[in-house]
C-alpha cells in the first residue's frame, strides 16, 4: 500500500554529463527540476544529488521514472560482460560477416563492425527450421547442455541464442534458453525471439548479443538503484524508459536491457509529444542539441514516428539494433563542433568535437581549436560571466584568439564574420538533418512546429527554422531538463512485431487475427502484471507491408476495423496511400505482401496537469530585463544593442521582439531581428520566425 | 582524358558558402539515393544497393555522385556526356527524361538502365541529375555465356523517356515486352524516376536559396579544391615509373588461357599519368568492359591513393590524373563484343596499379583482394506458385589485402562495390526454393604477412526444388598477392554437389545453367587478401590469437608464421625462435 502522502511522480535522466530530475507533485501541482553531474561508477549517488538539489524526498514518491545513458555506453565503451554466443549450424561466423558493405568506398582503410563476441566464443548448435517455422533438423539437446556446462566453467557471464527463423516458430530458441538456463544458474540468457520476431538473421543476433552483453552491468545497476530507492523510503513503483519512450517495470528491464539504449532522446520527443497536445499542434519536429550531436525525432497528427531498427555507432562500424525504436535522426554538429581551413581555403565545422574534455577554447581548459561554442562567445549570444548561471566563466579573449588564427586569417575573413559563417554552417548541416527526417517521411516540415531543446539548441533554434522554412518555434520551459521533463509523460508500452510473408490476396485473416491476439494478450499481461492501473489500454495495429516483388515494406497503421470485416482492399488502399505520401508513388493495381505483424499495447497514464505559470503583462516587468548587451546579427550586418531577458522572470502574455536574449541556467535562447516572442500560459516561449532568411 | 587546371572566370564566394552548397550538394544526392532504395522493387537495389546516382554540370562533369558502385565513377558523366552529344543542349527542354542501356555508353551492362534529367531555372539549362540502376533481368540469354551484345538482352539507345514531362509509352511498351520480369523492371524504372526528380527539385531549391551564379561559381571551388587535394597528395608520390602485372584466370570460353593485366604509372611532380595500352585486348567471353570502365580503373585507383575521404566525389579529384586508354582492350571493348560480366576485370586492373604503386608508397598502398563479387545468379520455377524466379544470391564478401601496418578486412564486398549488402538467408529461405547450409568464414584463407590479409568466405545452399546456377567467377587460379614479402591469399572457388557428393575441381569457377536437383547443392568460396610484409615478422601473440579463433589453422601457423604453439594455444618461445630463425 503507498502512503497517502506519496504524491510525487519522479523522472530521472541520467546523461553522459549531467544527471536531470523532473518532478511532479501530485498534491500541490507543482513541477520542480534539479541537475548534478552524472558520477559515473556510482550513478546512483548522482541521482541522489540531484533529488538533494531539489529538495526531493523520495519517501513521498509514488512513481520512480528512470532512462539512464548506461546501456548504450557499455556498448560504445565495450565494458559489458563477458559473452557467448550460440548459434545454428552453419552460421556461427554471421555476426561477423554482418552485410559486408563497405560505405566508405574509396577508403583503403576502411573498417567494419567488431563484434561484442570473439569468434570462439560463437558457438554453432545442431539444429535447423525452415522459413515456415517446419523442422529441417531437430534440436540437439545434449550438444546445448555440454556447451551450457562448457560455458558456465569458463565463467561466461551471458549468452545470447540466435537460431534461423525463430522469428517464426521459437521452439527451439525456448529449449536452447531452458537448458543454459539449467546448466548455468545466474547468467543472464537472452533468446533472440525474445526480443525480435522478424527476419533479418544479421540484425536479430546483433541485437540479442547486444541485450546479452549489456545485460548483468545495467539489470545489476538497476538492482543497486531498486536498493538505494528503497534505502531512502521509497515505496512506488519503479519504471525505466524504453527507445520508444514507453515506460516499463523495472523486472522487464532487467530483462530486455537494450530496450532503454535510446531512453533519454526518447522521453525528449515525448516531451515535445505533451507540450505539442497541449497547445493543440499536431505536427512538430522535436530538436535536441548538446554538446557533439545534434537529434530530430518528429510527431506527426500526434504521434511520435518510430522506426523498426537503428544502428548505434558510425554507419560504416555500427551494430544494428532490431527494435521498435523513435525514429530520431543524429547528425554530429553540436557546441563542441570544432571549425577548420581544410585545403583549398574549404571552412569545415565537425564532425570532429572537442566534447566536454578539453572542451571549447573558451572553457579555458586546454582546447586550442574554435568550436561552434566560441563563435557564439565571439557574437555575443553567450556570455563570459553568466554562462550556466554565471557559475562556469567563459574566456572570450582565447576564443577570438583561436578563430583568429586558425579560421579567420588562413581565410581572409574577419573574426565577426567567420564566427558568423561557422555558425551558419552548423546550423545548415543541422537543417538537413531535421529535413531528413520528415523528407524520408514524405512529410513537409515547413509546416511543422518545431520544438527545441538541450543545451545549444535554443541558442540556434531561430536560425534552423529560417533555414527550413518552419515559421514557428516553441522553447518549452526547462529546455536543459527537457527529457527527465518528458519522462512525466510517458504511458506504459510494449512493442510486438511478427514476420510473416503473406499475400494480402490470400491473407488467412483467422490465422492473423490469431497472430495479432497473442500480442495484444502478451501486452494486456504485462500490463496486468505490473502495480500501476492505468486509465486506459490501448492497443494499436500495423503491417509491414510491400508490393508483390518489392524487398522493402513500409509500416502502415491499420484501425482493428479492417481485420474485423476482413476487409482485404481496405487494408490495401491504406497501403497505396503511405506508399504514396512515403515516395510520391503508389501502384494501386498491384498486389501487395504483408510481411511483418505489429502490435503496440499502451497502458495510458494520468498526465500531469497543465502546469502554467505568473501571468503578466504584454511588456515583460522591469527587472525580468537584465540588461542590453551587443549581439551579432547577419540581417543587421554589425553587433546591435540586444536586450537580455531572465527566463525565470518572464511571465504568461509577455510579448516581444528580436533581436533579443533569453538566459536561463544550462540554455540561452536567440531571437532574431525579426521575430517576435509570446511568453504563453505554460511558460514557453513561442517564438514566430520572421519572414527573412538571410 | 586529362582535364587542364581551369581557372575560374566567375568571381570567388565566400567560402561560408562554398561549404554551406558543398553540404547541400551531397545532401542531394544522398536523397536521390534514398528515395532510390525505398521504392525500388528489387533485392538488388533495395538490399544490395547495386546503383549510383548523381548531380552533373550543364557539360556532364560530375559534381557529385552519391555513395553507391565506385565503379560507376566515370560511367554516369560519360553517359550524361554522351546524351547531350546526342541531342545537343539546345533540344534539351524541360521535363524531358533521357535514358540508354547502351553497353558501351555507360561502359557497363545492359542492367544497368540510366535517365537523365536537365535542370532548367529560369528557363536556362544548368545541370542534370542521373540515376544508374542494376534491373534484375533485361532480356537475353538467361544463364548462358554470351559472346555478343545481341545475346545479352534489350538494347535502348539514347531516346527519351520522358518529353516535356509526356512519357513515350512506345518505349515502355517495348522494354516491358522484352524483360523476362516485366513488373519488377518497370517497378524499379519508377523508383529511377523518383529520384531524379528528387534530385532535381532539390537541386534547385539549392538554386533559389542561394542564387545560380553563387552555385556554380561553388561548384567550381568545391571541384578546385578536390583539385588542390588531389595534386598534394600526387606530390607526396616519389617520381617515377611503375610497372606492374597480373593475370586472370580466362574469358570462360578458352579455359585456362591467362589474361594478362598490365599497367604503368608515371609519378611527375603533382601529376600522375596511368597508361592501360598493355592490359589484353578484348576477350570473346562476356568480360569485356567499355571505354569509360577502363577510365574509371584509373580514376577509381587514383582517388584511393590521393582523395579518399574527400566528398562530394567530384572530377575536379582527376584533373590532375591523365589515362591512356586505347579502345579494343578488354577495358575498353567496342560494338559488338559481349560485356554482362563487365565488372570483373576491372577490379584487377586497379589492384594492379595498388601494386605498381606498392613500391614508391607502401605505406598507402594494399595487397591484392579477393576482386570478384562472388555473385551466383539461379533460376528455376518457383513450387509455390508456378513461376519464373529470377535470383542472384550474394555478394558474399570476401578478404581485402593487408596494409604496410594494418591487417586486412574479412569478408567484405570488393571494389566494384561500395554501400552493397548481402541478402538476409531468412530473407532468401522465405522467397525462394533454397536452404542456406553455411555461410562462414574460411580458416587459412587469408595471405599471411606480419599483416596478413583478410579472410575469404564460403557459402553452401542447397536446392529444395530444382533450379538451375550459373556462376561467372574469376581469379580462382590468380591468386590475391601479397606486397613486400607477404604471402598470397586462396583464391575466389566453387563447388557442386549432387546426391551427397562434391563433385571433382572443377577447371575454373565458371558454370553455366547447371541444374540441381532436389538436395543437391552449390558452395561458393571467396578469395582472402594478400599479405604485407615477412610473416615471420608477424607478433607471435597475434598469430596465436589467429589460432585461438580459428582464423588460422596450428599447421599455418607452423609452416607460414613459424610460430609453434603448445596443447594449450600458448607459445612456445623456444621452438618459435628455432622456427623463424630457420626462416
Amino acid at each position: 500500500m503507498q502512503p497517502t502522502h506519496a504524491s510525487l511522480r519522479i523522472a530521472v535522466d541520467i546523461g553522459g554529463t549531467f544527471t536531470d530530475m523532473a518532478c511532479f507533485d501530485e498534491a500541490t501541482g507543482q513541477i520542480s527540476f534539479g541537475k548534478a553531474l552524472s558520477t559515473h561508477g556510482h550513478l546512483h549517488e548522482g541521482i541522489q544529488n540531484t533529488l538533494d538539489g531539489a529538495g526531493v524526498d523520495l519517501s513521498r514518491g509514488y512513481l520512480f521514472l528512470h532512462g539512464s545513458t548506461i546501456a548504450i555506453n557499455t556498448l560504445l565503451e565495450r565494458n559489458g560482460a563477458n559473452t557467448a554466443l550460440l548459434i545454428t549450424e552453419g552460421f556461427r561466423d554471421i555476426y561477423e560477416i554482418g552485410r559486408v558493405n563497405r560505405p566508405d568506398a574509396y577508403n583503403l582503410f576502411f573498417s567494419k563492425h567488431v563484434p561484442l563476441v570473439p569468434r570462439s566464443q560463437r558457438h554453432e548448435v545442431s539444429e535447423r527450421l525452415r522459413a515456415d517455422g517446419s523442422l529441417h533438423k531437430p534440436l540437439d539437446e545434449a550438444q546445448v547442455r555440454a556447451l551450457g556446462r562448457q560455458l558456465r566453467s569458463q565463467h561466461i557471464e551471458a549468452v545470447a541464442v540466435l537460431l534461423l527463423h525463430s522469428y517464426r516458430n521459437p521452439e527451439h530458441e525456448r529449449r536452447v534458453k531452458a537448458i543454459l538456463q539449467e546448466e548455468m544458474p545466474g547468467a543472464f540468457v537472452c533468446a533472440s525471439h525474445e526480443l525480435s520476431q522478424e527476419y533479418r538473421e544479421f540484425e536479430r543476433v546483433s541485437t540479442a548479443v547486444a541485450n546479452a552483453y549489456v545485460g548483468p552491468r545495467v539489470s545489476a545497476y538497476l538492482g543497486e538503484l531498486e536498493t538505494h530507492l528503497a534505502d531512502k523510503g521509497f515505496v512506488g513503483d519503479f519504471y525505466a524508459v524504453q527507445s520508444t519512450g514507453g515506460l516499463f517495470p523495472v523486472a522487464h528491464a532487467k530483462r530486455d536491457c537494450v530496450r532503454m539504449l535510446e531512453s533519454g532522446p526518447a522521453a525528449g520527443v515525448i516531451g515535445a509529444q505533451a507540450i505539442c497536445a497541449q497547445l493543440g499542434l499536431p505536427d512538430s519536429i522535436a530538436f535536441d542539441m548538446g554538446g557533439t550531436t545534434a537529434k530530430a525525432g518528429v510527431i506527426s497528427e500526434g504521434r511520435p514516428l518510430t522506426t523498426g531498427s537503428a544502428l548505434i555507432g558510425g554507419y560504416e562500424k555500427a551494430l544494428p539494433i532490431q527494435i521498435p525504436m523513435m525514429d530520431i535522426f543524429e547528425v554530429g554538429t553540436g557546441g563542441g563542433s570544432i571549425a577548420r581551413v581544410a585545403l583549398g581555403q574549404s571552412l569545415r565545422v565537425g564532425p570532429r568535437s572537442a566534447g566536454s574534455m578539453p572542451g571549447p577554447v573558451c572553457y579555458g581548459r586546454g582546447g586550442e581549436e574554435p568550436t561552434v561554442t566560441d563563435a557564439n562567445l565571439i557574437l555575443g549570444r553567450l556570455d563570459e560571466h553568466h554562462f550556466l548561471g554565471g557559475e562556469m566563466p567563459l574566456y572570450l579573449a582565447r576564443a577570438r584568439e583561436a578563430l583568429q588564427t586558425r579560421v579567420a586569417d588562413p581565410l581572409g575573413l574577419d573574426v565577426t564574420r567567420a564566427a558568423d559563417g561557422i555558425l551558419r554552417i552548423a546550423v545548415t548541416q543541422m537543417s538537413h538533418a531535421v529535413k531528413a527526417v520528415t523528407t524520408e517521411r514524405g512529410l513537409d516540415a515547413g509546416s511543422f512546429t518545431m520544438v527545441v531543446y538541450g543545451g545549444a539548441g535554443p541558442l540556434h533554434a531561430s536560425a534552423i527554422a529560417r533555414e527550413i522554412g518552419i515559421r514557428k518555434v516553441l522553447i518549452p520551459h526547462a529546455p536543459g531538463y527537457f527529457s527527465a521533463y518528458g519522462m512525466l509523460f510517458s504511458d506504459l508500452r510494449y512493442d510486438f512485431v511478427r514476420s510473416v510473408f503473406r499475400r494480402l490476396d490470400s491473407l488467412p485473416f483467422d490465422e492473423i487475427e490469431a497472430i495479432y491476439q497473442a500480442m495484444e494478450d502478451e501486452g494486456r499481461a504485462a500490463i496486468a502484471a505490473s502495480q500501476i492501473r492505468p486509465d486506459e489500454l490501448v492497443f494499436e495495429r500495423a503491417a509491414d507491408m510491400r508490393y508483390v516483388g518489392q524487398e522493402h515494406a513500409v509500416t502502415v497503421d491499420l484501425p482493428q476495423q479492417s481485420f474485423v470485416q476482413r476487409d482485404r482492399a481496405g487494408i490495401k488502399q491504406h497501403f497505396d496511400q503511405v506508399h504514396q505520401v512515403r515516395y510520391g508513388t503508389s501502384a494501386p493495381a498491384e498486389p501487395a505482401d504483408i510481411v511483418s505483424l505489429r502490435v503496440t499495447v499502451m497502458g495510458r497514464m494520468k498526465k500531469p496537469p497543465r502546469h502554467e505559470v505568473a501571468s503578466g503583462q504584454a511588456q515583460p516587468d522591469a527587472n525580468a530585463l537584465r540588461a542590453h548587451k551587443p549581439v551579432y546579427f547577419r540581417s543587421a550586418g554589425d553587433y546591435v544593442p540586444t536586450p537580455v531577458y531572465r527566463r525565470e522572470l518572464l511571465k504568461s502574455g509577455n510579448v516581444f521582439e528580436g533581436p533579443a536574449l533569453v538566459e536561463e541556467h544550462a540554455s540561452t535562447t536567440v531571437v532574431q531581428p525579426g521575430d517576435a516572442v509570446l511568453v504563453d500560459a505554460f511558460g514557453n516561449l513561442q517564438i514566430s520566425i520572421g519572414s527573412d532568411r538571410t | 582524358m586529362s582535364t587542364p587546371s581551369q581557372v575560374s572566370q566567375v568571381p570567388t564566394v565566400d567560402p561560408v558558402i562554398v561549404e554551406i552548397i558543398r553540404n547541400g550538394l551531397f545532401a542531394v544526392t544522398e536523397e536521390m539515393k534514398t528515395n532510390l532504395m525505398r521504392t525500388a522493387y528489387n533485392l538488388i537495389i533495395y538490399e544490395a544497393l547495386d546503383f549510383t546516382v548523381g548531380l552533373f554540370t550543364r557539360d556532364g562533369d560530375t559534381v557529385s555522385i552519391g555513395l553507391g558502385l565506385p565503379m560507376f565513377i566515370r560511367g554516369m558523366s560519360e553517359t550524361v556526356k554522351a546524351k547531350i552529344r546526342h541531342f545537343g543542349h539546345e533540344n534539351i527542354h524541360p521535363g524531358d527524361i533521357l535514358v540508354t542501356n547502351d553497353a558501351y555508353t555507360t561502359g557497363s551492362h545492359l542492367n544497368h538502365f540510366t535517365f537523365t534529367m536537365p535542370v532548367f531555372h529560369e528557363g536556362e539549362l544548368i545541370g542534370f541529375t542521373c540515376c544508374m540502376a542494376h534491373w534484375l533481368d533485361v532480356g537475353g540469354s538467361l544463364g548462358q555465356i554470351t559472346t555478343d551484345i545481341f545475346s545479352e538482352g534489350i538494347q535502348i539507345p539514347i531516346v527519351k523517356y520522358q518529353r516535356a514531362g509526356q512519357v513515350n509509352q512506345d518505349l515502355v511498351d517495348i522494354i516491358a515486352m522484352n524483360v523476362r520480369l516485366p513488373e519488377r523492371a518497370l517497378g524499379d524504372l519508377r523508383a529511377q524516376i523518383t529520384a531524379v526528380t528528387t534530385g532535381e527539385r532539390r537541386f534547385l531549391e539549392l538554386v533559389q536559396r542561394y542564387g545560380n551564379d553563387a552555385v556554380q561559381a561553388a561548384i567550381l571551388q568545391i571541384m578546385d579544391a578536390s583539385e588542390a587535394l588531389a595534386r598534394q597528395n600526387t606530390l607526396s608520390i616519389p617520381d617515377g615509373v611503375y610497372e606492374a602485372e597480373s593475370f586472370m584466370d580466362d574469358d570462360g570460353l578458352e579455359v585456362g588461357k591467362r589474361i594478362p593485366i598490365r599497367v604503368k604509372v608515371t609519378v611527375r611532380g603533382d601529376e600522375m599519368e596511368i597508361d592501360l595500352s598493355d592490359v589484353s585486348r578484348q576477350v570473346k567471353g562476356f568480360y569485356n568492359s567499355g571505354f569509360t570502365t577502363g577510365i574509371a580503373c584509373a580514376q577509381v585507383a587514383y582517388k584511393c591513393l590521393t582523395t579518399p575521404t574527400d566528398y562530394p566525389v567530384n572530377d575536379g579529384s582527376f584533373r590532375p590524373l591523365k589515362v591512356i586508354m586505347p579502345m579494343g582492350t578488354v577495358i575498353s571493348a567496342e560494338r559488338p563484343y559481349p560485356m554482362r560480366v563487365w565488372m570483373t576485370f576491372p577490379m584487377t586492373v586497379i589492384d594492379t596499379i595498388f601494386k605498381a604503386l606498392a613500391p614508391a608508397i607502401p605505406d598507402r598502398s594494399i595487397a591484392g583482394h579477393h576482386a570478384d563479387l562472388v555473385f551466383p545468379n539461379i533460376h528455376g520455377i518457383s513450387p509455390e506458385d508456378g513461376r519464373l524466379f529470377i535470383v542472384g544470391i550474394g555478394p558474399l564478401g570476401g578478404g581485402w589485402g593487408a596494409k604496410s601496418r594494418e591487417d586486412g578486412v574479412s569478408v567484405t564486398v570488393c571494389i566494384n562495390d561500395g554501400d552493397t549488402h548481402n541478402s538476409p538467408t531468412e530473407q532468401l529461405e522465405a522467397k525462394y526454393p533454397v536452404l542456406v547450409e553455411r555461410y562462414a568464414i574460411r580458416q587459412d584463407s587469408a595471405g599471411a604477412g606480419e599483416f596478413r590479409g583478410g579472410l575469404g568466405a564460403e557459402m553452401v545452399v542447397q536446392a529444395l526444388s530444382p533450379f538451375s546456377v550459373t556462376t561467372r567467377i574469376d581469379r580462382m587460379h590468380c591468386k590475391p598477392w601479397g606486397l613486400e614479402g607477404g604471402g598470397e591469399a586462396a583464391g575466389n572457388g566453387i563447388g557442386i554437389r549432387r546426391q551427397g557428393v562434391w563433385e571433382a575441381s572443377l577447371p575454373n569457377a565458371k558454370i553455366f545453367n547447371v541444374r540441381l536437383e532436389r538436395g543437391d547443392a552449390y558452395k561458393m568460396l571467396s578469395g582472402g587478401g594478400g599479405g604485407f610484409g615477412n610473416p615471420l615478422h608477424r607478433d607471435a601473440q597475434k598469430v596465436a590469437e589467429d589460432v585461438q579463433e580459428g582464423y588460422v589453422s596450428r599447421e599455418a601457423a607452423e609452416r607460414l608464421y613459424g610460430v609453434v604453439l603448445d596443447a594449450q594455444g600458448q607459445i612456445d618461445e623456444a621452438a618459435t625462435a628455432r622456427r623463424r630463425q630457420a626462416g
